[in-house]
This record gives structure tokens, sequence and C-alpha cells, in this order.
């Protein structure tokens, strides 16, 4: 009897997980098999699950509009291809900002984390006061920030970016590092400094090595997190330094409205990354954790 | 010997409106085994936190060799710490945990591997020196921890409870281990510990604290025969002494006490208030016979405890049991026996100030 309830709850968390599992995929198997329609069949009621005539010329106006336009012009009917910025740019921009954001969050926020579990900095609520700030929406700071931006002419510059993003992702890299080091007992350190390494070195060599794991899985978390931002990107900036998500704004045309087919092919490998980078840290995280440094 | 090596004065922490180390002064001989002993929360751990420089004190000083250390940042101290769970380098292979200081330390690698491959000899170390120190079990870990620290050669070594983790077997072969290399050494010793049995075999001296107070310092003879007060007493003994009310009557400067069976028993003679008190027998200090004697007082067998090598007899004193060890299948449930009490073996104990006031030390016994 108790073994059939068993198997009953366990089939309905299957089920459940399942259910899950789909709802999340399904957004991104609409946007790859978005990327793969023509354009007729981009707006189609009912819709078109799976195109029957695949074409890569949404791919190709991502990233070689020249020639996009060329194959264009020998079919009939064809849209107006005319688009603003270049998703090459875009990349680059992205990388750019985002791995730079990265870093600077992450050094940062293993410093403050190891001063918070260490020292007690800033006493025992502290660290749900920086979570506070991840509770205030982000657009009730948009203004604000514009016009801090402006004053300090930081606006559309890599740096203003990167330092906008550091900002907002430290309080994750202080939560989540502060997690891991709060794993690695004191008394490990105490032994190495007795042993005659100043309490920075000690940190170096002993604690670090210990949640270098925990570490990487903070890091692409956050690069995530910067990596699919738009809202500081859209306001921030007005041309010379461009996204990945602004770029996938960009994909609108004068005479037919929004490209959505192409804009699911940048949307598509754009998210790559992530999906790539979300794969590894599931791997790091679970490692992160389990990293048992003093046997007890 | 004779060389002072670590002075504590006044020594004192608090921790917001706790004060965890209460003016502590205390001082260690040079190549000394001296054991912090009390209860968990005495204030022991703090002060060796507080001597290896990872907790600053709220007041006092520490001097190593007649010079403060305040001022100076663990990692200079040259103190050696082992701690409670050892803090051994898991991930690294016991080579590199015994090289780990000599490396902080920038001693020469001739040097390093000269001194490693001493100190594997003499902690029997040299079979695992080549295998990660996450597998090793926790006797070999603690060799481990007690070499990484000894190769450095601290001019103190601070001992956290290091037995704490092990079973009684191993306890019992570490304990002569550590006293021979101590010995050999002339290492000078601190070492924490809430355990009598480990503090009276290594010790040389035994300081006593409780809540943060040092209660007594002494030898552990000095300690277990006369001690200060009645947390000392009851701390120190196994099984514990056995206190019993008594009433004291003083004539001229005679004092005498009056237990439930006993009395008046002639002290001899002292500065003591008469009235209410209570007088410390140890266990074995009771002398049991089957025949009655002079001042002694029949009284019945309840319980019997075998503790292998001697037996523990549970007797009916007044409204009270005491405790008394004999040698084994003395006596039965039930039987019935005459105790009687040796003046000179007594710790007569205000039961206000909680002093010991009067034991067989006493002037003019008997």
């Amino acid at each position: 009897m108790a073994k059939r309830k068993h198997s009953w709850t366990t089939a309905l968390k299957r089920g459940a997980v399942i259910v899950a599992a789909l709802i999340s995929f399904l957004p991104i198997f609409w946007l790859f098999s978005t990327s793969l329609k023509p354009y007729d069949e981009w707006a189609e009621w009912p819709p078109v699950w799976i195109t029957e005539r695949p074409t890569l010329q949404n791919y190709r106006i991502v990233f070689f509009p020249e020639e996009a336009r060329e194959v264009a012009a020998e079919q009939e009917g064809s849209l107006d291809y005319k688009v603003s910025g270049s998703a090459w740019k875009a990349f680059q921009d992205s990388a750019i900002i985002s791995t730079c954001a990265t870093i600077l969050s992450v050094v940062f926020g293993t410093l403050a984390a190891y001063s918070i579990v260490r020292f007690r900095t800033g006493g025992e609520n502290f660290p749900f006061q920086f979570l506070t700030v991840r509770m205030m929406p982000p657009i009730a700071v948009v203004v604000p920030m514009v016009a801090l931006f402006s004053i300090l002419r930081l606006s559309d510059t890599y740096v203003g970016m990167i330092l906008a993003y550091t900002a907002f992702t430290l309080p994750f890299s202080i939560w989540m590092i502060r997690s891991f080091l709060e794993e690695v007992p004191a008394e490990l350190e105490g032994a190495a400094m007795v042993h005659g390494l100043s309490q920075f070195r000690a940190f170096l060599t002993v604690t670090l090595p210990l949640v270098k794991g925990g570490i990487l899985a903070t890091a692409l978390f956050i690069f995530i997190l910067n990596w699919s931002e738009f809202l500081f990107a859209l306001v921030l900036t007005s041309g010379n330094v461009i996204t990945v998500t602004l770029q996938v704004a960009n994909y609108v045309s004068a005479s037919s409205g929004k490209l959505y087919g192409v804009q699911a092919a940048m949307g598509t490998i754009s998210t790559l990354p992530v999906i790539f980078f979300g794969y590894i840290i599931q791997k790091h995280l679970v490692r992160g954790l389990t990293f048992g440094a003093v046997k007890r | 010997m004779s060389e002072v090596k670590l002075e504590l004065a006044s020594l004192a922490k608090s921790f917001d409106e706790v004060e965890a180390v209460k003016g502590l002064s205390l001082t260690l001989r040079r190549g000394e085994f001296l054991s912090l002993l009390g209860p968990s929360g005495c204030g022991k751990s703090t002060t060796l936190a507080m001597i290896a420089g990872f907790e600053e004190p709220t007041g006092g000083d520490i001097l190593v060799d007649g010079a403060s250390v305040l001022e100076v940042p663990p990692h200079r101290r040259r103190i050696g710490l082992v701690f409670q769970d050892y803090a051994v380098f898991s991930r690294l292979k016991v080579k590199a945990n015994l090289a780990f200081g000599l490396e902080a330390q920038g001693v020469p690698r001739r040097e390093r591997q000269r001194r490693i491959a001493e100190m594997a000899e003499r902690l029997e170390l040299v079979p695992i020196l080549d295998r990660r120190a996450g597998g090793l079990n926790m006797s070999e870990m603690q060799r481990v921890a007690l070499a990484r620290v000894l190769v450095t050669e601290p001019q103190l070594l601070l001992l956290d409870e290091p037995m704490s983790n092990l079973d009684a077997a191993l306890r019992y072969a570490l304990r002569s281990e550590l006293k021979r290399i101590q010995r050999a050494l002339e290492q000078t010793v601190l070492y924490v510990t809430h355990d009598q049995l480990e503090a009276i075999s290594l010790s040389d001296r035994i300081a006593v604290m409780r809540l943060g107070e040092l209660q007594q310092v002494g030898t552990p003879e000095e300690i277990y025969e006369q001690p200060a007060n009645r947390f000392v007493a009851e701390f120190i003994g196994d099984p514990p002494i056995n206190l019993v009310p008594c009433e004291v009557a003083v004539s001229g400067r005679e004092v005498a006490v009056t237990t439930a069976l006993h009395g008046p028993l002639p002290l001899g003679s002292g500065e003591i208030a008469p009235g209410p008190h209570l007088l410390g027998i140890r266990p074995h200090d009771l002398r049991l016979s089957r025949e009655a004697g002079p001042n002694s007082a029949e009284t019945q067998v309840r319980v019997v405890e075998n503790l292998g090598a001697e037996h523990v007899l549970h007797l009916d004193y007044g409204d009270m049991l005491v405790a008394a060890t004999v040698a084994p299948n003395f006596a039965e449930e039930g039987d019935s026996l005459f105790v009687s009490l040796d003046p000179e073996r007594l710790h007569l104990i205000d039961s206000g100030s909680e002093q010991v006031v009067a034991c067989r030390a006493l002037e003019g016994v008997a």
C-alpha cells in the first residue's frame, strides 16, 4: 500500500517536472522554429509550428545583411531588409561589457563577501540589506541613472555600461559568494596564519582554491544576467554602444514592421552562450557546495 | 626550566555584554606543559585565540619572552596552534602539509627537506608522506597537524582539545605519544581541555578556569589534594568528590565537625567560623569496614557500580548517598558496613564563599 502511494507521488512529481520543462522549453522552441521560417509564415494564423520551407535567410540578414539583400532581390515580393546596427558589433560590445562587468562584480563581490564572513563587517543584517537593493524594480532608478550618467559623461560608453552592470549585479555576487565562503572553516585560514601566512595570503592560498568552483558558478550566473539585460542598455546608450538585446530590437523595418524571423534568429544565437553557461553552472554549483574541506 | 616563556597579565576579553575572560594572570615556563582545564564556555579557548592572535584582548597583556605581542599579527608570532578539528589542508599531500609553514617562513629547500624528514620519522609519518591528507584517519590527521606545527619549531605550542575527536584507545596511545614528543623537544605547551584525565596525565601544572576566571593553578597533585574551592574539588576527581553538609563547632581555636553520621570529629586548630559548612570527602578516602570501630557509623550499601578494576559503592549517609571506591567484590547491595572518616583527608568548604577553608593541611592537625 505504502509502496503504491510512493509510486503515485513519484509519478506526480515527474509529471510536474515534465510539464514545467515543456512550459520552459516552448518559447525556446518557438524562437528557434520562427528563426527558420520564411517571412510569410512569421505571423501566420493558425500558427505554423514547424515550417515546411526552412530557410537560413533570417540568419543571413543577421550576419551578412548585404548578401541577404541580394538574395532577397531575386525573390518575388521580398521584404525591405534595411536594418540598423550590426550584429557583429552587438556581440562584440555585449561580450566586452558583460565580461568586464562580470569580472569586476565577482572580484568586488569576493572581497566584500570575505570581509562580511570573516570580519562580520556591517553587522548581522548587512547581507540582507544588499539583497533588498535587488528587490527594488530597476525601472525605479532609470531616470536618476540617466541624469547621473549624462552629468558624468558616462552615457553611451563602455565604462558607463560596465559600471552600471557591476553595480547592479554586485548584490548577487556578494550573496552567492558569501554562501560559499561560509562553508570554509575559519580554522583552515587560522592554520595557515599560525604557519606564517598573512591573512590575505592565507585567503589567497587556502580559502580561494576551495571556493573556486562557487566563484566560477557565480561568475557565469552574473554573466548571464549581464548578457540578457535590456532596460539599462536601452536607456544608457544611444547608438555608440550596442548590446545584443538592443540589436534584437533593431530588427524592425519601415515598411513591414517587426522582422520576427530575424529577431528570432538573433535571439537564438544570443541564447546559445546563456544555455551553454547555464549547463556548466549546474555542474559547478553542485561541486561548489559539496567541497568539504575539514573532515569532521 | 625556570625561565618565563609566556606571561598573561590580567588578560581580559568581552564580547558585547559577555565577559569571556576576566583578568587572567598566568605564567608558563620554558619547556613546561601547562593545561587550561575547565568546562565548555569557561573562556579557555578564547584565551588560546588571544594568545594565537585571532582575538584581540579587551584588557591586559600577553608577553612572550618578556615582550608584549599584542601588536604582532598572528603570522609573525611564531606561536604554533593545533586546532580541535586539526584543519589539515586536505587537498594537499602530507608532505606538502608539513612543508607549508616552512615555505611560508622562507626556509631553504634543503633545510626544509631535512626537517620534514626528521619530523616525519619522529611522528611515524614516513609511510604516508605522499598520501593526500584528506584521506587520512583521525589519528594520522592529528599527527600530521602536530608535525606540521612542530616542524616550524614554534617558540610556544598551543593545543586546542586535540583529543576530543578520538576514541578512548587512541586517546590513550596519543597521550603518551604527545608527552614523549613534548619531553624530547622540550617544547613549551599550553594545552586546552575539558578532560581532567588528560590534564592530570599530561601536565606539569594545571590552571583550572570557570566562567572566565582562574580558579587555581598548581601541579596535578596540588589540584587534586588541595583544591582551592568547591568548583575545583568537584571538577577534579572521578568519581566526583562527596559533598556532605556538616556543622562546625569551635571552642577556643579547636575546630570540630559534625555530620549526619559522624562527629564531633576534631580537625585541629584554625580560624574558622562556626556554623554549617560542606565537607568534601574523596570516594577513596572513606574508610569502610565490616566491624564497628572507633568513630565509625553503620550504613547500608544501596548501589554497586562495577568499574572493572574497582567498584563504587553508593552508601546511605544521612538523607543522601555518598560514593566510596573499594576493591572488587568488597560488598554487595544491601550489605551493612561501618564507615569512618580520616580527619587528614577532609576538605572543609565554606558554604557561602565556596572556598576551601580547611583541609588536611590545616595547621595543627592531630
